[in-house]
């Protein structure tokens, strides 16, 4: 990565609330047009790094640059370059949708035909043109969440951070706000996006931080996450009866690397998954598991997170 | 950074001017609450009443009487006084519901007085007019009362003098001391003169009652945008923190002074109230909107959440405005609450415009009730601000 295409660089990020140490010595760099995604369960910590990030948050060490300036809660004039995206539905449902991107922009110093011009596009990327004039309260939960992400847009930021933008979202709105980000990284707009659905980060991000217990456990693209796990498969049995008791049984096979009960199923990372599975079933029928169906699949970055942290990523 | 601060506390008015919930509380509870306390209390401070008076004897002392006595009140715009031939047809209009009292001076009762003989004026009083006729019986007593004092201080005359009295001299004297004016006047001056009328009194009364409602917007709508996920959005735009308060406070303080301003002149356009001067009442009432607006901060920064802080902004506006006298005159009410008053903003709202009814007052007579309003704003709003930076500080 070239220094100068560098967006945001943060180092040694640490934040203790009381007696828990949320996050925990992390740091990353993301560069233009990059699109870097943290991967994690809800209280890794990815909320709390990217509020330092972002300048809401003060932090106890580290440091964070953004554009080339440092960012802190004081440091106004450095926020700019940044485009936040809560997790939380950030609009006003008295409001109009228009009224919520122009006041916004005013905020971020936008004004007159610029700020016109602006709001135009971004309803228009959103797809909200047709809308615009009418109070969010009225709006569907999706249009909620592309008005969220279109605010953050509106000044051009060089930084886009969206936390979780999707929870909560109907599949085809999900897919909509999904493909606008695709687009904005395409633009060349440096984005940090934070999720715990592995589909997400899979498809989306160039480069993923897996977050556990506020420390980044691995980072690099899918396919070298990917390669941490091996030539090692991913087995899911759907099964009834004693779970957790079946997986620890089934934890003690030769060619087990990794396994977890939960969901109603076993999750297990396996070397040579076709040679393993009669044993395998074997053993978890002994231990009185009734299975339902079994499934092998490629390693992924839920299997990655499996492999790192011993649980999985809904946990 | 002022530009900003300007947009947010514009953003939240519009809020606020769209919010029903929140107009019925600042505007139309306030003026409704004052409008029923002037009508039910309001005619107190204009009683007028109609008397009928039957004089058949024409003396020097009945019209005295009907002249000075009568006169004086009819010239007051207190009573109206119609005159009867007979006591018969001024007893029948007290019956009729024409007039609240018959006063009737009988023939020979001057004749009667200056002979020193026992003389009567009847008094016929309406029935539900106990206070119009307690009032006739009173003017009644109190004229028998004098000319009482004026017999004995004749007949202590005319003990001294040691010769008997003549009854053309006593005539004549009694006469003359009946018809001089009395060589006191009680004029109305002073703090009584100053008095608003209850309309008035009761428009201002619920107006800085509920101007805490208003106030309280600035901090509590904080509150609100830190549940509804907004805050950290303002925090996150490329603005100072300290901006985003200035904004909520600015927000806080239009929201009051736009309820305040639409207070009076519904007041004034549909109750007829007379809040006084605008340049002094617009002085008065700024100051008050700083003082609800610093308490109504301060309170709201103890609370967690918007209910919490929407009820105890509630008790506290209720228990500052029965200390400070918004519901009944405080000079009706033991002196402990006279000095109790003291330290609520209400007392001092009141006062000033108390001050403001009186029709050679001016802006320096008002000035040291918009000084403690303001400091009670000042003291308390720092105090509040300080402890709200805290939602806004990032920790």
């Amino acid at each position: 990565m070239a220094e100068e295409t560098v967006i945001l660089r943060c180092a040694g990020l640490r934040k203790r609330f009381g007696e828990r140490l949320a996050v925990d010595g992390v740091g990353f760099t993301i560069a233009s047009g990059e699109t870097y995604g943290l991967l994690g369960p809800n209280g890794a910590g990815k909320t709390t790094t990217i509020s330092m990030v972002c300048g809401l948050l003060r932090r106890d060490e580290g440091e964070v640059i953004v554009d080339g300036r440092g960012i802190d809660v004081g440091a106004a004039a450095a926020k700019a370059a940044i485009g936040y995206v809560p997790q939380d539905l950030a609009i006003y449902p008295d409001l109009t949708a228009r009224e919520n991107l122009r006041f916004f922009g005013r905020l971020y110093g936008l004004g007159g035909h610029e700020l016109a011009t602006r709001i135009g596009e971004v309803l228009e990327v959103i797809g909200l043109s047709d809308r615009a004039g009418e109070r969010t309260e009225q709006f569907s939960g999706g249009m909620k969440r592309r008005l969220n992400i279109g605010i953050g847009l509106l000044h051009r930021p060089r930084l886009l951070v969206l936390d979780e933008p999707t929870v909560g979202v109907d599949p085809q709105s999900r897919n909509a706000i999904l493909a606008s980000v695709e687009q904005l990284s395409g633009e060349g707009m440096a984005i940090l996006y934070t999720t715990h659905y592995m589909e997400e980060a899979e498809r989306l991000c160039d480069r993923v931080g897996i977050i556990d217990e506020g420390r980044i456990r691995a980072e690099g693209t899918r396919r070298e996450l990917v390669a941490l796990v091996g030539q090692r498969d991913r087995v899911r049995l759907t099964a009834s009866g004693n779970l957790g008791a079946a997986a620890a049984a089934a934890a003690r096979l030769d060619g087990v690397a990794e396994a977890s009960a939960r969901d109603g199923a076993i999750d297990l990372i396996v070397t040579e998954a076709r040679s393993l599975l009669p044993r395998l079933l074997e053993t978890v029928a002994e231990a009185g598991v009734l299975v339902k169906s079994v499934e092998v699949v490629e390693p992924d970055l839920e299997a990655v997170f499996l492999h790192l942290t011993g649980k999985a990523l809904r946990d | 950074m002022l530009r900003a601060a300007l947009l947010i506390a514009a953003k939240d008015l519009r809020q606020r001017i769209r919010d029903r919930s929140a107009i019925i509380l600042a505007v139309i509870a306030p003026f409704a609450l004052g409008a029923i306390f002037g009508m039910l209390l309001g005619g107190a401070d204009a009683f007028h009443t109609r008397y009928a008076i039957a004089d058949l004897d024409h003396g020097p002392l009945a019209t005295a009487f009907t002249d000075q006595v009568l006169g004086s009140l009819v010239d007051a715009g207190i009573a109206d006084v119609d005159t009867f031939d007979s006591e018969a047809t001024a007893t029948q209009a007290v019956r009729d519901g024409k007039a609240s009292a018959a006063i009737v001076i009988p023939a020979g009762f001057s004749a009667d007085v200056q002979a020193g003989r026992a003389a009567e004026m009847r008094v016929v009083g309406a029935s539900g007019a106990s206070v119009s006729a307690q009032i006739a019986r009173s003017l009644v007593g109190r004229f028998a009362d004098e000319i009482t004092a004026v017999q004995v201080s004749l007949a202590t005359v005319f003990e001294l003098r040691g010769v008997p009295p003549d009854p053309a001299v006593i005539a004549e004297m009694a006469g003359r001391a009946a018809a001089v004016q009395a060589p006191i006047v009680v004029a109305e001056t002073g703090a009584d003169a100053r008095e608003m009328d209850l309309r008035t009194f009761y428009a201002a009364s619920m107006a800085i009652l509920f101007l805490f409602f208003a106030t309280q917007s600035g901090v509590l709508s904080l509150i609100g945008e830190r549940r509804q996920g907004t805050l950290a959005r303002l925090l996150a735009a490329p603005i100072p923190p300290w901006v985003v308060l200035l904004g909520k406070s600015l927000g806080g303080f239009s929201t009051g002074l736009v309820a305040m301003v639409m207070l009076i002149a519904a007041s004034t356009l549909l109750l007829g109230a007379r809040w006084g001067p605008p340049l002094e009442v617009g002085v008065v009432v700024v100051a008050a909107v700083v003082a609800a607006m610093g308490i109504s901060t301060l309170v709201t920064t103890f609370a967690r959440t918007e209910d919490q802080a929407g009820g105890w902004n509630a008790i506290t506006a209720m228990t500052l405005a029965i200390l400070g006298g918004s519901f009944f005159p405080l000079s009706q009410g033991p002196e402990v609450m006279a000095s109790l008053s003291l330290v609520t903003p209400h007392a001092w709202f009141l006062r000033a415009l108390h001050d403001l009814a009186g029709a050679q007052t001016t802006l320096l007579d008002v000035l040291p009730s918009v000084g403690v309003l303001l400091a009670m704003g000042a003291v308390t709003g720092t105090i509040g601000l300080a402890r709200a930076r805290g939602l806004v500080a990032g920790r």
